[in-house]
């Protein structure tokens, strides 16, 4: 050290670095890439957003197919606000119950509102899950079929599409259901399974003839989910399971087959990530990937329709994928549209 | 004529390099430029939860730096580099190749180095290896619709936080002295660096950067 003031600029710049390095970070630029005006949603029990948060349902705090909470929780409701558009409100309430303890409340109809999707609601067939029409006694579930959901919306919208209306589609898993059932009552397993192919394609027609067809321009089709991989089917035998998942994935072929070559549909293979997520559970924090969180012997209905945080199989219930045996938890939810987001950035759509 | 004669003497003076003060010991020289930072990202996963094989790349920044040096001996020198802010883009990378941007992050990086510069002081084009240190200190951390979305989509934005980190600097670089008081420097260096980036969510990836910095500068002894 030659002298003291040789160093002394080194100190100062060492000092400059310190103090330029300053500033807090930031929510960045939070705005999708596409600005759409609304969501219009159809489909099942999966994107229902309350057609039965009525009368009796309501009362007890349901009204989705979740751990029903303050805040809106399938995964619709999260992809809309990812979407920076209205969260979606349930275009059609009512409940046809035929058990006595739980009155029916009347069919309405609500302008302004796109979230079509029913629990129960099949593909075509009007007659879905717990439909009314079936011997009593049913919950009186509308079913409104996902053709008859988007009939519905082109007669309130001029019969068209916007350009800029965030569609949604997710169907299929009461098709596997009433035909599952279908074959105690003697249908063959291979009818049941092309019924489900037959299902896929009838809904891929629908997103190209009623949809996009109309004029939508942003339509994420998602697949049905492996059905075989719920507690519902892991409560049957492992053949069935079997034949569950080969219903299933003939389904997907279908509708992939019918949306095939659309531009305007955006196709999102939730099959093989919820298969991802049950082999590799670690990886999205999922804890159980079995049996539900929601106890259903203390829930009024065995669904999870009207589960809520006081009817858990326990306190905490962080990492488990599924609330009743076929319907996610709002975790499950959250995994499920970071999924569809991801795939919708990577095609520019969000 | 006289415009010839000035050249001559200018293109003599670069040719020859300067005196015998340039470059000595004890001389401090000053130089400014512009420095571009360019990361060779090693990532490894986001936290769970997330796709598996969440990955990210970093961008790469340029920005004005100055450099000052001082001659400990003929041969040996310090110098200290101080450039920036440089504004690196954030990039999904493996599972979610392809979402492009979901943050940014600002940084300086300061760094001292030792060298040993090779040929006589007198030389005109001095070659120099140097080892130094850097402290890379991040900041003004940016998140993303993208990445809110992918981690936690319908919540409040997800914010996140780099750590701060040391990394161990190996250089190569030329100074070319255009005359006695002026040159040009030269500079490659490679940065050994890792960090943990934070998100608000709690997840977290560690992410080796090891960026290589290209630098040139010109200086003024004094």
């Amino acid at each position: 050290m030659r002298d003291i003031r040789s160093w002394a600029p080194f100190a100062a710049v060492l000092l400059a670095a310190t103090l330029a390095a300053c500033g807090g970070g930031g929510d960045g630029d939070q705005t999708p890439r596409v600005a759409y005006s609304k969501m219009v949603s159809f489909g099942d029990s999966l994107s229902d957003v309350g057609s039965y948060r009525v009368g009796a349902i309501a009362q007890l705090g349901g009204g989705e197919y979740s751990i029903n909470g303050s805040a809106g929780v399938n995964w619709t409701e999260l992809l809309a606000a990812s979407a920076h558009v209205t969260a979606p409100c349930a275009a059609q309430t009512g409940l046809q119950s035929t058990i006595p303890s739980i009155p029916a409340v009347a069919v309405v109809n609500h302008a302004g509102c796109y979230g079509y999707g029913q629990g129960g609601s099949r593909v075509t067939n009007p007659i879905g899950v717990a439909n009314a029409a079936l011997p009593a006694p049913q919950l009186g579930q509308l079913t409104d079929p996902v053709k008859n959901q988007i009939l519905r919306h082109l007669a309130t919208s001029g019969g068209t599409f916007a350009a800029d209306d965030l569609v949604t589609v997710l169907a299929g898993g009461n098709d596997v259901f009433v035909n599952l059932a279908a074959i105690q009552q003697g249908l063959t397993p291979t009818d049941a399974v092309t019924a489900m192919a037959t299902a896929g394609g009838e809904l891929g027609a629908y997103v190209k003839s009623m949809i996009v067809a109309n004029g939508a321009k942003h339509v994420v089709v998602v697949n049905l989910p492996d059905v075989s991989q719920t507690p519902f089917a892991y409560s049957l035998d492992l053949q069935t399971q079997g034949l569950i998942n080969t219903m299933v994935v003939q389904f997907n072929t279908q509708l992939a087959a019918g949306v095939a070559g659309t531009p305007e549909v955006l196709l999102v293979d939730a099959y093989t990530q919820g298969r991802d997520q049950n082999a590799r559970p670690a990886s999205y924090a999922l804890t159980n990937v079995t049996t539900p969180a929601c106890d259903l012997t203390k829930t009024a209905l065995p669904t999870s329709l009207v589960c809520t945080a006081s009817t858990l199989v326990a306190t905490d219930v962080t990492g488990y994928e599924f609330a009743d045996t076929v319907h996610p938890t709002p975790f499950g939810y959250s995994l499920l549209a970071r999924f569809v987001a991801e795939n919708m950035i990577k095609n520019g759509w969000l | 004529m006289k415009l010839s004669l000035i050249g001559a003497a200018m293109l003599v003076a670069v040719l020859t390099g300067g005196t015998a003060h340039a470059q000595s010991a004890g001389s401090w020289s000053v130089s400014i430029g512009a420095n571009n930072i360019a990361p060779k990202v090693k990532s490894g996963d986001l936290s769970a939860p997330s796709l598996p094989g969440t990955k990210i790349d970093v961008k790469g920044a340029s920005a004005g730096f100055a450099t000052f040096t001082y001659m400990l001996t003929d041969n040996v020198a310090l110098q200290t580099f101080l450039g920036g802010p440089y504004k690196h883009d954030i990039v999904g990378a493996g599972a979610i190749d392809g979402v492009g941007k979901i943050g940014e992050v600002q940084q300086v990086s300061p760094t001292v180095v030792a060298q040993y510069r090779f040929l006589d002081p007198k030389s005109a084009l001095r070659p120099y290896v140097g080892l130094g240190v850097t402290y890379a200190y991040f900041f003004k951390e940016q998140g993303s619709g993208t990445l809110t979305a992918l981690t936690n989509p319908g919540g409040t934005p997800t914010r996140i936080d780099a750590d701060n980190a040391w990394g161990l600097s190996p250089q190569l670089g030329v100074v070319y002295a255009f005359n006695d008081r002026w040159y040009a420097d030269l500079s490659v260096i490679k940065t050994y660096i890792k960090n943990t980036t934070h998100l608000s969510t709690g997840q977290s990836i560690d992410a080796k950067l090891d960026p290589l910095s290209v630098g040139l500068t010109v200086g003024y002894r004094f």
